[in-house]
């Protein structure tokens, strides 16, 4: 059920029940990504060190990552899905969506010509497959990126600046927590005209509160080390201590939330389709498999025309799935058993 | 971090009777769902003669005064009498409740004699002193007519002056006369009923009806029975039990067919038509349909107070510009692909199948694909190619359109794709709007173009009125019964002319000018007459009608001729014998996937052991 | 340190963890407080979801009167007859208040397309969703509890690599779609394999009784409860193997080992019971899901069901019942995490009573 509601977060899904950043212990928090002392003794040197820095945090970061197996094989069906994705112009070309020029017959048995079969307008069903794979995944990124930049903006600002202010925003971020987010999905692209940009919307809007969580708790870890309470004294405004320090701080956690957020924002955008709340004249997985209902292809035996859209979300959203994990577990060494 | 020890043992072994009372229940359910089979076996063959018909749409209520929907309206034409029926073989008026009726002269007053030989299912005689009490409470409580209260609202008064005849006064003529479509129902049962806004007549079974059938069980979303009424005048029906039973999933109702689990499957998609007609026992109806499937244009919404609302687009008041995208529609490619030719080309507003009725336009007038011409008849019109190959017109407003089209329906999706290819070509833009409920927009006149279609009656009247100034909403904000906002002054006069027509040959000419006349102002485009596609198992059911009984549908009939009808077939233990090799699978998947699972499981506790030791 | 309620798991095994180096403040007293605090936000929680609930579903475009009424003629004084039967043609504010009072009086009002109690359609449709989500709980909670244990307490080997690989595969699939191939293969029937189950339904209606009856809707259970049981049972999974292995760096283990006890006791004994905690706490939040969640395999599965209702109740819209199932599946979550912040304290055994 996990799969088709994106209530249950991914984030602490797959994060194995640990996350980077946590409320209860702030002084803990990610002390070997950045060396805090570095950072403090000078809080606005040259930019050339900053760089330097940078660089050997994300060298640091990757020869962690590469000991992954499971994140490795991950990173490289995403890579391979991406390619296939974003050359799909010149390897399949847009007339493949195309029904007046369609090539085949209608529910044509896989052949050498269409190794996948055809719909029942006789497209092949792998030139769309190919297709709708920038569909999906464009739809799956937005709504993440989306639905993790209300979370890190809402968590940034509750955790910055506390007090009653906090408790409000975070009693309304419980609240939508306990909203059943399916369902209030399916609510918004009723309501909403049947476009991907109401998917985007609908996905992102009703799954932030996960992220919003775990930034604020991050947030406030951040904010708690002595750096911070010297870049204030030196006349640093809320502005510069959001924007210059927290918010790098919590951008690996940001990540990580937004890898496993696709996923889960992938298999949203499939059963949203599914159920006739995507657009019909976008090829996109989830809407062929609604296609492939609407033909009768379940009971009709063609199961040609069924499986590959499924198989291709479930790969795509457990490679997501397997980055994200990776990701957090070198963010958080603790986990690193689980590789 | 400090570790603090933790885990007293007392509530550490608490935690774990835990686990274990959880594993156990799942080894439990497990176990409870893998022996099921002997059950359904022994189950099957208790059943008798039932014939199973697969619905998807709920049931509203089952009280005739507030359902409205199809599955609703259909079955309660199986439980009560209405005063008349429709001929299977041409759907003329026949008798049903009533053996006669005549009008007096000025058509005011109408006489029905009723059946002495109908009774109610508890024994006492249905007489007109029901009938006349059903309409009675129709005209006098609001509650009671939400569902057929059009049929009473020009009702002057009803009266039943002894039990064989029936006496309705009108405040003015009115056509349906013969054709009120309303079950009659027992006195003595309803006039306990109070409140008949919330009387669902779902609470006492078998329910007091005097139609072929009698409903005996109701579970909301699951099934609905029925038996047979053994005293039914015009003859008892074959079948020993009717149930309709509910599968959601199309795809799930067709499975069920193809296991036997159901009778009949309408609505079929052609794949599934053409997956089943290869199959053994199954005999696919594919009829000519009643519907016909056009493509509406806004003609700027207007209410009857001449004040216009809505937000069509302005160029659709052009006839050139309706022309043009007419032009530009392959209604060949459309039955080919869409229907894949399981419908018939359209033409006039009528299906073929009303063949007195029907109208095609002569060649002269006939609009037929040719994508150059409706090029060309834009260009003259003036709405050009600008540099982006966008055709704009002369208030610089480019010519993009919305198309309103139903969700829940694949062909609305599908001809949306091809419409918006064939005008993308022609340089016109198509933004295909799906809704569930297109409803909304629709009235408040918010569409430019929508994908329409309606079920035609034998009279076509009604189909005909939609389009008549006189069912415009009175103002913006009342609702009329209107289709499409079409106000013709051409059209309202000949449909003035046929209403007062008896001589049917004339009659019919005049139809065929009213559709000549829609036809020419491209209000309403028919693009095809779609078949009712259904299937039954010819090893459950040996003969059926259908309506009309050449070549006709069986699934919403206006009679209740398919059930009533419907003959089992004599070796109706075939489907058990290969149901019984099923059931062995039955238990002996089930019960090998739980030996496997065991032996693996102890298989791994050994091993697992054996590690610990290491 | 005290963190605000929350339904994440995450954030209450990190709360777990805090605990840890809190002294040890629990009393009954202070448990007292805890329950009522809790109490108190849940009654909040849910008096906004009532509101909510109630504007949410006035912002669906449509008139719902005209939306029922649409290609059924229907003369203005039949719809005004639908409106006042409806409450609608009252002003909103008007019809808020008489919501409110009535919500808070149990009833959610009449449906406009079902005409019966929206309350009563409910308690029709909820043991079926009940029963599917519940017995798929069960099991997959077991199943989840049992491989995680497994995986955990040989993480890193074959058979943990193949277990957690398998579960994330099985929980990257629509449920939906597995579901649709399930009835292909084992429904209707795929070469070799018969079609074992039934097509839909919960019940096959041929009349059986007692015992009968009960296998018949077991049998009819099968499919659904799979569906739902293999794209699920990952997340009980992983939560209980991450827990174990956080357990098992506990220097306790090490003492419980110097002990001279076996591992295999060390694993019943200890880890297990502490790494149940944060699990027990999910699969209670994962109860208060399941009822929306089960929408999909509902209507694949045609389980006469809520979530079945609820998809048809939107496309009317019958806004009463809409708002009802909404009350319904938000309170369910509420409850669970109710439930679940008043059992922690209970079954953590580090927090003395």
């Amino acid at each position: 059920m996990t799969s088709t509601e994106p209530t249950a977060p991914s984030g602490t899904t797959a994060s194995s029940g640990t996350t980077p950043a946590t409320e209860s212990s702030p002084a803990t928090a990610p002390g070997k990504k950045k060396p805090p002392p570095a950072t403090a003794s000078t809080p606005a040197t040259k930019s050339s060190l900053t760089w330097a820095r940078r660089r050997s945090t994300v060298a640091r970061f990757w020869a962690s990552y590469r000991t992954r197996r499971a994140g490795l094989l991950g990173l490289a069906g995403l890579a391979l899905i991406a390619l296939l994705a974003l050359t799909a112009p010149w390897t399949v070309g847009a007339d493949v969506q195309s029904v007046t020029q369609a090539p085949g017959t209608a529910l044509e048995p896989p052949s050498a010509e269409f190794p996948l079969g055809t719909d029942q307008f006789g497209r092949s069903l792998l030139g769309l497959l190919i297709w709708g794979a920038r569909i999906s995944l464009l739809v799956g990124l937005l709504a993440a990126v989306l639905s993790v930049a209300i979370g890190t903006l809402v968590g940034i600002i509750a955790g910055h600046y506390g007090g009653w202010f906090s408790t409000v925003v975070m009693r309304i971020t419980d609240w939508f927590l306990v909203m059943p987010t399916l369902v209030l999905a399916i609510v918004l692209a009723t309501v909403m005209s049947r476009s991907m940009w109401t998917v985007v919307l609908a996905i992102g809007v009703t799954s932030w509160p996960t992220t919003a969580r775990l930034v604020r708790a991050q947030t406030i870890a951040v904010e708690s080390r002595p750096y911070i309470e010297r870049a204030t004294a030196l006349g640093g405004g809320h502005g510069h201590v959001m924007g210059r320090h927290v918010l790098p701080n919590v951008m690996p956690l940001v990540l990580a939330q937004t890898t496993l957020g696709i996923s889960t924002a992938i298999l949203t955008e499939a059963t949203l389709a599914f159920l006739g709340l995507g657009d019909p004249t976008v090829v996109s997985w989830g809407g062929m498999l609604q296609d492939a209902r609407d033909a009768g292809a379940v009971s009709s035996g063609h199961w040609w025309y069924l499986a590959p859209p499924g198989i291709a979300i479930a790969l795509v959203a457990l490679a997501f799935t397997l980055c994200g994990r990776a990701v957090e577990s070198v963010l958080n060494p603790k986990l690193g058993v689980s590789r | 971090m400090v570790m603090v020890t933790k885990a007293p043992p007392r509530s550490a072994s608490a935690a774990h009777r835990a686990l274990r009372l959880l594993l156990a229940a799942g080894v439990t359910a497990v176990s409870l769902v893998a022996v099921p089979g002997t059950a359904a076996a022994e189950d099957d063959k208790s059943a008798g003669n039932t014939l199973t018909v697969a619905v998807s749409q709920s049931i509203d209520s089952l009280s005739p005064f507030l359902a409205q929907k199809l599955t609703s309206t259909s079955i309660h034409r199986l439980a009560y009498e209405y005063l008349t029926n429709y001929d299977a073989k041409d759907a003329r008026t026949i008798p049903g409740l009533a053996t006669a009726w005549t009008p007096s002269a000025d058509k005011l007053t109408w006489t029905y004699t009723i059946r002495e030989n109908s009774t109610w299912s508890d024994g006492k005689p249905a007489t007109a002193e029901d009938a006349a009490w059903t309409f009675n409470k129709m005209m006098t409580d609001p509650n009671a007519a939400t569902a057929n209260g059009s049929f009473t609202a020009n009702f002057a008064q009803v009266t039943a002056p002894d039990a064989k005849t029936l006496v309705i006064r009108l405040k003015k003529p009115q056509a349906t006369m013969t054709a009120l479509d309303v079950p009659i129902v027992p006195k003595h049962v309803w006039e306990k009923v109070g409140d008949f806004s919330k009387f669902n007549n779902d609470k006492q079974f078998p329910i007091v009806g005097n139609g072929p059938f009698v409903i005996t069980d109701f579970k909301v979303d699951q099934y609905i029975k029925l038996k047979p009424n053994k005293t039914f005048w015009r003859g008892a029906p074959k079948f020993d039990e009717l149930v309709f039973k509910y599968y959601k999933d199309g795809d799930a109702a067709v499975a069920a067919l193809q296991k036997g689990e159901v009778s009949f499957v309408p609505n079929l998609t052609p794949a599934q038509a053409a997956a089943l007609g290869t199959q053994k026992n199954i005999k696919v109806n594919d009829a000519p349909g009643r519907r016909f499937y056009a493509l509406a244009t806004n003609p700027g919404a207007k209410a009857q107070d001449g004040k216009a609302f809505g937000n069509g687009h302005k160029a659709l008041l052009d006839p050139e510009v309706r022309k043009a995208l007419f032009l530009a529609v392959d209604r060949t490619t459309l039955v080919d692909k869409v229907f894949q030719g399981h419908a018939v080309e359209g033409e006039g507003y009528i299906p073929p199948r009303f063949g007195s009725y029907f109208w095609k336009p002569e060649t002269g007038q006939k609009r037929t694909y040719d994508p150059a011409e409706a090029a060309k008849v834009l260009d003259a019109a003036g709405y050009r190619k600008n540099a982006d190959g966008k055709r704009v017109g002369k208030d610089g407003r480019p010519l993009d359109f919305r198309i309103l089209c139903h969700a829940t329906d694949p062909n609305d999706k599908a001809v949306g794709k091809y419409l918006q290819e064939w005008w993308g070509e022609l340089g016109v833009g198509l933004k295909v709007e799906c809704l569930d409920s297109v409803s909304d927009p629709w009235v408040k006149g918010d569409y430019d173009l929508a994908f329409d279609g309606w079920s035609v009656n034998p009279d076509p009247d009604y189909v005909l009125s939609i389009h008549t100034c006189g069912t415009l909403p009175e103002t913006p904000k009342d609702s009329g019964a209107t289709d499409n906002f079409i106000c013709d002054r051409q059209f309202d006069g000949l449909y003035a002319q046929q209403a007062v027509e008896y001589d049917a040959a004339k009659r019919a000419d005049l139809v065929k000018r009213m559709q000549s006349r829609l036809y020419d102002t491209g209000y309403m485009n028919i693009m095809a007459y779609p078949n009712a596609l259904e299937a039954y198992r010819t090893d459950q059911i040996k003969s059926i009608t259908t309506m009309p009984e050449a070549g006709g549908n069986l699934w919403g009939q206006d009679g209740y001729w398919s059930w009533w009808s419907a003959v089992p077939a004599a070796s109706a233990s075939e489907g058990e014998s290969s149901g019984s090799s099923t059931n062995i699978w039955l238990i002996l998947g089930p019960a090998a996937i739980v030996l496997v699972a065991v032996g693996v499981w102890t298989a791994r506790r050994r091993r697992s052991t054996a590690d610990d030791r290491e | 340190m005290t963190t605000a309620s929350t339904p994440a798991d995450v954030a209450r095994a990190e709360e777990a963890r805090a605990t840890d180096g809190a002294p040890r403040t629990g009393s009954s007293l202070g448990y007292l407080r805890h329950a009522a605090g809790k109490l108190g936000g849940a009654l909040v929680s849910l008096f906004a979801v009532l509101v909510t609930s109630f504007f949410l579903f006035r912002i669906i475009p449509g008139d719902p009167v005209k939306a029922m009424t649409h290609g059924i003629p229907t003369s203005a004084e039949q719809l005004a007859t639908l409106r006042r039967q409806f409450g609608l043609d009252l002003p909103l504010w008007q019809q808020f208040v008489d919501y409110c009072a009535k919500a808070l009086g149990g009833d959610l009002g009449t449906s406009f397309q079902f005409r019966a109690p929206v309350g009563e359609l409910i308690a029709e449709k909820l043991p079926a969703t009940l029963l599917l989500t519940g017995v798929a709980v069960v099991i997959y909670s077991a199943l989840g509890l049992w491989l995680g244990t497994r995986s955990a307490w040989r993480h890193g080997g074959l058979g943990d690599r193949l277990n957690t690989g398998i579960a994330l595969t099985l929980w990257s699939v629509p449920s939906f779609w597995l579901g649709l191939l399930l009835i292909i293969v084992f429904s209707v029937g795929m070469g070799p394999i018969p079609g074992l189950f039934p097509t839909g339904g919960m019940e096959s209606g041929t009349g059986e009784t007692g015992f009968a009856h009960v296998l018949d809707v077991a049998h009819h259970l099968v499919l659904p409860v799979v569906t739902l049981v293999a794209v699920g049972y990952a997340q009980t999974l992983l939560v209980m193997r991450s827990s174990l292995l956080d357990e098992m760096g506990g220097d306790y283990l090490t003492t419980a080992r110097a002990k001279g006890l076996r591992d295999d006791d060390v694993r019943r004994r200890h880890a297990v019971p502490n790494a149940l905690l944060p699990t027990v706490t999910m699969i209670f939040i994962n109860l208060g899901h399941v009822a929306a969640g089960s929408i999909l395999v509902e209507t694949v599965f045609s389980w006469p069901g809520l979530g079945g209702l609820f998809y048809q109740a939107l496309s009317v819209p019958d806004l009463p019942l809409v708002q009802g199932l909404f009350v319904v599946f938000a309170g369910a979550m509420i409850l669970m995490n109710l439930i679940a912040d008043l059992l922690y304290p209970l079954l953590d055994p580090r927090v003395g009573r």
